[in-house]
């Protein structure tokens, strides 16, 4: 039993392996199609996917605000629930029973199936996450690639809302997103690209084993911190707030957006939060590797800290005009990544 | 000429990346400063002595009435015409008397606390209170006779009020 116990915590993988190979036996044994079996199996890992978002983003909500209203001298949440825990709870069950405002003149079909693509665009990025040794939902051989595929897909759920808002500051909130994201779409791929020329692969898991102990931040400090600024911006958080910034454009692409579908606009926006934390640990800290924890509790512990450096860099400074964020990827960010790029691949040649 | 333009555009942007790490700094030094927050409704703020809530004909504690003798200075020098006083009937017959106010309305939805009538009055009868939770459902909430109210005043305010050498615009 003890050791049970012990493989469910540290060697998760072989436990699954264990699991499906004996699950897919007795199934081929009664003489039922496998594909069932397979479905059934992607279906527990889109559960666990789910409650882990739903469960992510009620605490991370609580964690910005507790961590924001600290660095304001302010006490944040602290009504509902021990330490307030219990308020993004409250918030979520207000959104949802709220009534659904749905403008005149809306283009009602896009205007409804917005919030739902950026969420799937989101929930697809789970697919390739190493949560720890085996946990991963399918662990793609273009693993990165996919990343950087459906990452930028939200941005087509953003646009459509701000369009179908049928308003001037939805419609320029959702521009402003899509010329951010993709500018900041292009460092964020070269810094990613010398983390691939390093390993050697595009599989997730085979970039978090081929990593050395202390994660390739060490090796590629450049790219790491590219990555970050690039992701910051990605998700529409930090200084680069610009699609929803309040004092200029209302909410940008929220603006029209209330109860429910606003609800999952946020919890997309705070599982992005989380999945920059995530792929930054993974890519750039050794992922699930470390000393004495569990695998997934290392995960996590290293995906919280880069949250809360994302948390932290939001509330420290203030939002970039718009045409000195575009100067900022383009003339700034994009020639380091190219050169961080080129010294990679001359050093990984000639070592 | 443009190397020296370069030279110095690579020291301002790593002079602007220090700047940006010192701010953070100061941001996650605040993680541990303490709340400056008061949780209103369990604790309340201190009160400064002169602070202007909403005006108050307090009783005196050892006579059990007011100071008011009706003479309606207040009521003059109330630029919004908040004041209204009316004048206790004298009895009849009865030998020279200290007047007394009958009704004292006062306006709190018109009063604007500028404190004037406090500073008019000649026998220190009027004081503004520090009540400042003074919300009500309607117009006429806020009409109230100051005279019925027999106000007890507490706190600090309380032996302010009372001195006897207390002199106008000193606390």
């Amino acid at each position: 039993m003890g050791n049970f116990v012990y493989d469910l915590f540290y060697n998760t993988d072989v436990l699954l392996k264990a699991w499906t190979t004996s699950a897919h036996a007795s199934w081929a044994a009664r003489g039922a199609p496998i594909v069932v079996l397979d479905i059934l199996f992607q279906l527990l890992a889109a559960v666990a996917v789910a409650l882990f978002l739903v469960l992510n983003a009620l605490f991370i909500i609580w964690f910005e605000r507790k961590i924001s209203a600290l660095m304001h001298m302010r006490r944040g949440p602290n009504r509902v629930g021990p330490f307030g825990l219990r308020q993004t709870l409250a918030d979520t069950i207000k959104l949802l029973i709220k009534e659904d405002i749905i403008p005149d003149t809306a283009d009602k079909s896009v205007f409804r199936a917005a919030p739902f693509v950026v969420l799937a665009a989101t929930i697809m990025l789970f697919v390739v996450l190493p949560f720890g040794k085996g946990m991963t939902a399918a662990d793609l051989n273009v693993g990165l690639l996919y990343f950087l595929a459906v990452s930028s897909l939200s941005v087509i759920g953003i646009l459509a809302g701000g369009w179908a808002s049928n308003n001037k500051y939805s419609l320029m909130g959702g521009m402003r997103s899509a010329a951010q994201i993709v500018s900041y779409e292009v460092p964020a791929v070269l810094s990613l690209l010398s983390v691939a020329l390093l390993a050697g692969s595009l599989k997730m898991g085979d970039i978090v084993h081929a990593q050395p102990v202390f994660g390739y931040a060490v090796l590629q400090p450049v790219g790491f911190l590219l990555f970050l600024i690039a992701s910051n911006a990605e998700i529409n958080r930090g200084p680069f707030d610009l699609p929803e910034s309040d004092s200029e454009l209302v909410s940008g692409f929220l603006t029209e957006y209330s109860a429910m579908r606003f609800a999952f606009f946020f919890l997309a926006e705070y599982t992005n939060l989380f999945l920059a934390g995530a792929f930054g640990a993974t890519l750039f800290l050794g992922g699930w590797r470390g000393p004495f924890l569990p695998p997934f509790v290392w995960f996590l512990i290293k995906s919280y800290i880069l949250v809360f450096v994302l948390i932290w860099i939001r509330w420290s400074f203030p939002r970039l005009r718009v045409d000195h964020l575009m100067k900022f990827s383009w003339k700034v960010l994009l020639p380091i990544a190219l050169l961080n790029l080129l010294v990679t691949a001359f050093l990984v040649k000639i070592i | 000429m443009m190397y020296h333009d370069d030279k110095r555009a690579v020291v301002r942007a790593l002079r602007g990346a220090f700047s940006l790490l010192q701010g953070m700094g100061i941001t996650f030094s605040y993680i541990f400063h303490k709340p400056i927050t008061i949780q209103y409704p369990e604790k309340r703020a201190d009160i400064p002595l002169r602070f202007r809530g909403r005006l108050a004909l307090p009783v005196d504690p050892e006579k059990g009435i007011d100071r008011c003798t009706a003479c309606k200075i207040c009521a003059k020098a109330c630029p919004n015409h908040s004041i209204e006083i009316t004048k206790e009937a004298k009895p009849e017959g009865s030998g020279p008397v200290k007047p007394r106010p009958a009704s004292f309305m006062y306006n709190m939805g018109s009063c604007m606390f500028c404190n004037l009538c406090v500073e008019a009055c000649p026998f220190f009868a009027l004081v503004m209170a520090d009540d400042y939770e003074m919300a009500a459902t309607g117009k006429d909430g806020f009409i109230m006779d100051l005279v019925a109210e027999k106000r007890v005043l507490v706190g600090k305010k309380a032996p302010w009020w009372q001195s006897e050498f207390r002199t106008e615009g000193e606390a």
